[in-house]
């Protein structure tokens, strides 16, 4: 079941030994030869020890997940080659380190594939660099096996290693020439040779970075957070971008902070965001239908981890999305977006923030540890972003009572809102049901006629909608998710391919207004379906015969943490066609 | 009938002799003193009695949920620091519901002015014990006595850096107004602790209690420069000490911020963004 021109590459050892450094090198030297790249890593709850992996898969020409037959694993601590036995072959080889680990290779029995010991510490040391830059030596030895551009490497060791000055760039690059000169002369021929795909320019970031920088495209002024896993990057991404961006980030005190905070920002007339992963979200909850009742613009990041409560940190899963298309007291319009990929989540994000002001209302754009932090392979043909700002008065006037009549019924529903500054725009953003100054009602026809209001956008929002992810292949079966499952399914369809088996594919990337017309007319097209999704009771089943009466028997659910592989898309495939 | 109110804002709803009337005179007073233009205020209303007045004051409002008016208001004054922002909050919201925002931003010092209205109650609940009730005191969800001793917020606030702290009472309308004024026109985080009268709930507290069990500051002699001294008065229980504790001079929250600096949030243009510089980090 190999996949022709890819190559699966994996990195192993104990947090805090600088594992996630080495996989994003060995990533951007494969990215560079012009090849797509999808990066996945694990690592569990803890600041140092523990086991760490970054893994690449990559092809020539599209790479959207992880695979689990490897061509090299690195093996930077003794951990390592026990804890991925199943994902070896014959033909698979493993760079060691004898003298550094005090490793007796021979007393890892199933250990298959070719062993090579690589003493990394030692040629790093040779090389004259410290033992830290054994990492190098382990990079320059992968890059030779798998016939990459020694050069392309030095490029970018310079680019990461830059600002370190000239001498750390150089002893790096020692180090790496090293490990490609020891396994030239103990492997003999490369495994494989990765010819360059010229002008393919890719730029490769993960799910948190698309969203950030979606979000700065999209005019983002200020965006609180607390940390939590696996949104946490979103804050960390902004942060750092926060001066060249020129926006405002501020973690603050807890989630429920963070976001009345943001809610506070918009109605002050910035473009505002806050994110979170479901522990986190869940303390947001009431200030959702704040947002939503005060007709505050505001977009929020959830990013999905195994629950109830704390479950697994930095694991996957898709169990929040009912929560979601619900969370807060009684009901109020709200957008939800489920990008499938990087680019998609930047794009969407960038939209986000324009639906959010336009409708004023809630947008939450949900992602999950795989979509959160794997990297993907993108391209964007522009990079300059226009924003229109909508719902702004200009000039703003009381009327006879002496206020501004915000939340005025109008026939979309949206009234234009004025900002405090401004001569005239005097209201009421309340949390309390209110009249058309905001001021608090208990009136009954004053709520149904401001929840009618309210409820009116919702028709207007669903001219928005966007259309699933559509694979029409032909296909005996069509296989149907949302979210961050698009790229197993895409992979799982090119193995399936190989053997003759056509599938089609619908990812649903706009879970909100659902897109009920787009998804029951290529469902009821007469081909079965099956719904794969990172929960245990099929809640995204759950929404599709809500919104369309469609059902099926077929189902793929995982919630073990793990996300889909493309071999289990496969195996699933093949089972429920003979069945 | 479908009719809507024929007079806004509406006349206040809050029980006679309620000290939240004094207060609302006194921010009045103090808005139209102050000689800043009334839309540059937003009023940030937590729930309960106190904020209430969202309904019953002629300025850009907010009307948060319970414990969470801080927030908001900090994400104001991020957005636009040319605004004032006022929040307007009971004891319960503050003291107790939204405790680490109180904690938190203070020490951001954050430039928004916080009027707490301390009844020593949450009384639009009907008078169940809050942070500062005294301990031993009866009340519905305490049917045998209160087992807290009461915070003492304004130590707390001595202790955790805010840079303006001080404690009036709602029934001395132009000190308590005067008060707000120097709240307003410091640049950081404001607290006003405002003793207040809750007839209803908290009889005892009467406008004699507050006149036999409060003294003013200035009465006492003391320096509001000094921090050690000003613990002290704010740890001091048989007679209250009425007045400013503690005033510092030192740079607001936004006047930190290394992106405010040219302009106001809202000011930056973001109409067209240019993101391939950002983007080189990425290829």
């Amino acid at each position: 079941m190999r996949i022709e021109n890819s190559l699966n590459w994996k990195v192993g050892g104990a947090a805090g030994e600088g594992i996630m450094t080495t996989g994003l090198i060995f990533s951007k030297v494969v990215a560079r030869h012009g090849w797509q790249v999808f990066d996945y890593t694990e690592y569990p709850s803890l600041i140092t020890g523990g086991h760490n992996t970054y893994q690449v898969y990559a092809q020539t020409n599209f790479a959207s997940s992880q695979a689990k037959i490897l061509d090299v694993l690195v093996a930077m601590d003794k951990n390592t080659l026990g804890l991925h036995l199943d994902e070896l072959s014959d033909q698979s080889i493993i760079l060691y380190d004898s003298q550094d680990d005090k490793i007796k290779i021979d007393e890892y029995a199933g250990l298959k594939g070719k062993k090579v010991d690589l003493p990394m510490v030692s040629l790093a040391q040779q090389a004259g660099g410290t033992r830290l830059m054994a990492n190098n030596v382990a990079l320059g030895a992968s890059i030779y096996l798998l016939g990459l551009d020694l050069g392309v490497l030095n490029g970018v060791i310079s680019d990461i290693f830059g600002r370190k000055g000239e001498e750390v760039v150089k002893e790096n690059q020692a180090a790496a020439k090293a490990g490609y000169d020891f396994v030239m002369n103990s492997v003999g021929s490369p495994l494989m040779t990765v010819a360059k795909n010229e002008g393919k320019n890719y730029l490769t970031m993960t799910g948190n970075e698309a969203v950030s920088l979606g979000a700065i495209a999209g005019g983002l002024q200020l965006y609180a957070a607390y940390p939590m896993t696996p949104s946490s990057s979103i804050l960390h991404t902004l942060a750092a971008k926060a001066s060249e961006a020129d926006i405002v980030v501020k973690h603050a005190e807890d989630e429920i902070g963070v976001i009345n905070m943001a809610i506070g920002a918009s109605f002050a007339g910035v473009r505002a965001a806050c994110g979170s992963s479901g522990g986190g979200f869940a303390y947001m909850t009431e200030a959702l239908g704040l947002a939503g009742v005060a007709e505050v613009p505001l977009v929020v990041f959830e990013s999905m981890r195994p629950g109830p409560a704390l479950g697994m940190p930095t694991w996957t899963a898709q169990g929040d999305l009912q929560f979601i298309l619900t969370a807060s007291q009684d009901e109020f319009p709200r957008f939800v977006l489920t990008p499938g990929d990087a680019t998609e989540s930047f794009h969407m994000t960038r939209l986000a923030f324009e639906l959010a002001e336009k409708y004023q209302t809630l947008v939450i754009v949900v992602l999950d540890k795989h979509l959160s932090e794997s990297r993907y392979t993108m391209t964007l043909d522009v990079t300059e972003f226009k924003n229109e700002r909508h719902g702004f008065a200009q000039a703003p006037a009381l009327d006879s009572v002496g206020f501004y009549p915000r939340y005025e019924v109008t026939e979309s529903g949206v009234h234009e809102r004025s900002i405090p500054g401004q001569v005239g725009g005097n209201y009421i953003a309340n949390s309390y049901e209110h009249d058309k100054y905001g001021f608090a009602t208990e009136e009954g026809w004053v709520r149904v006629e401001q929840m009618d209001k309210r409820n009116k956008k919702f028709e207007m929002m669903k001219r928005e909608i966007l259309p699933p992810y559509i694979e029409d292949n032909g296909g005996e079966i069509t296989l149907v998710g949302f979210g961050s499952t698009k790229g197993a399914l895409q992979a799982g369809r090119e193995l399936l391919d190989k053997e003759g088996i056509k599938v089609n594919i619908l990812n649903v990337s706009w879970m909100w207004p659902f897109p009920i017309q787009a998804v029951t007319d290529f469902l009821n097209k007469g081909v079965p379906f099956a719904i794969v999704e990172g929960n245990s009771t099929g809640q995204f089943a759950n929404v599709l015969r809500q919104e369309t009466g469609l059902t099926t028997e077929y189902h793929f659910r995982k919630y073990d943490g793990r996300p889909f592989y493309p071999h289990e898309i496969f195996e699933f495939v093949k089972n429920t066609l003979q069945k | 009938m479908n009719q809507l109110p024929t007079k806004y804002p509406y006349l206040p709803t809050w029980c006679p002799g309620c000290g939240n009337f004094g207060i609302m005179n006194a921010i009045k007073m103090a808005i139209l003193k102050s000689g800043i233009p009334r839309e540059k205020f937003v009023v940030v209303y937590d729930i309960g009695c106190a904020g209430n007045m969202a309904d019953f004051l002629d300025l850009y409002g907010f009307h948060g949920l319970h414990g969470r008016a801080l927030p908001p208001a900090a994400g104001i004054k991020l957005a636009n620091h040319d605004l004032k922002v006022i929040v307007v909050i009971g004891d319960g919201g503050c003291y107790g519901e939204g405790a680490t925002h109180f904690i938190n931003l203070m020490r951001g010092n954050h430039d928004i002015t916080v009027l707490v209205h301390d009844n020593h109650r949450y009384s639009l609940t009907t008078g169940q014990m809050s942070p500062t009730t005294d301990q031993g005191t009866k009340t519905k969800s305490t049917p045998e006595g209160a087992l807290e001793v009461p915070m003492k917020p304004l130590a707390l606030a001595v202790s955790n850096h805010a840079t303006f702290i001080a404690r009036e009472f709602s029934g001395n309308i132009p000190q308590l107004s005067m008060r707000i004024g120097q709240a307003i026109a410091h640049e950081g985080f404001s607290l006003i602790d405002t003793l207040q009268i809750c007839s209803v709930y908290n009889p005892t507290q009467d406008l004699k209690w507050y006149k036999e069990h409060t003294v003013g500051l200035e009465m006492i002699g003391h320096d509001p420069s000094d921090k050690a001294a000003a613990w002290a008065r704010a740890m001091e229980e048989d007679k209250l000490p009425v007045g400013l504790f503690y005033q510092e001079k030192r740079p607001a929250y936004h006047q930190l911020v290394s992106e405010l600096q040219s302009a106001t949030l809202l000011n930056h243009d973001k109409s067209v963004v240019k993101m391939d510089e950002l983007l080189n980090e990425y290829r």
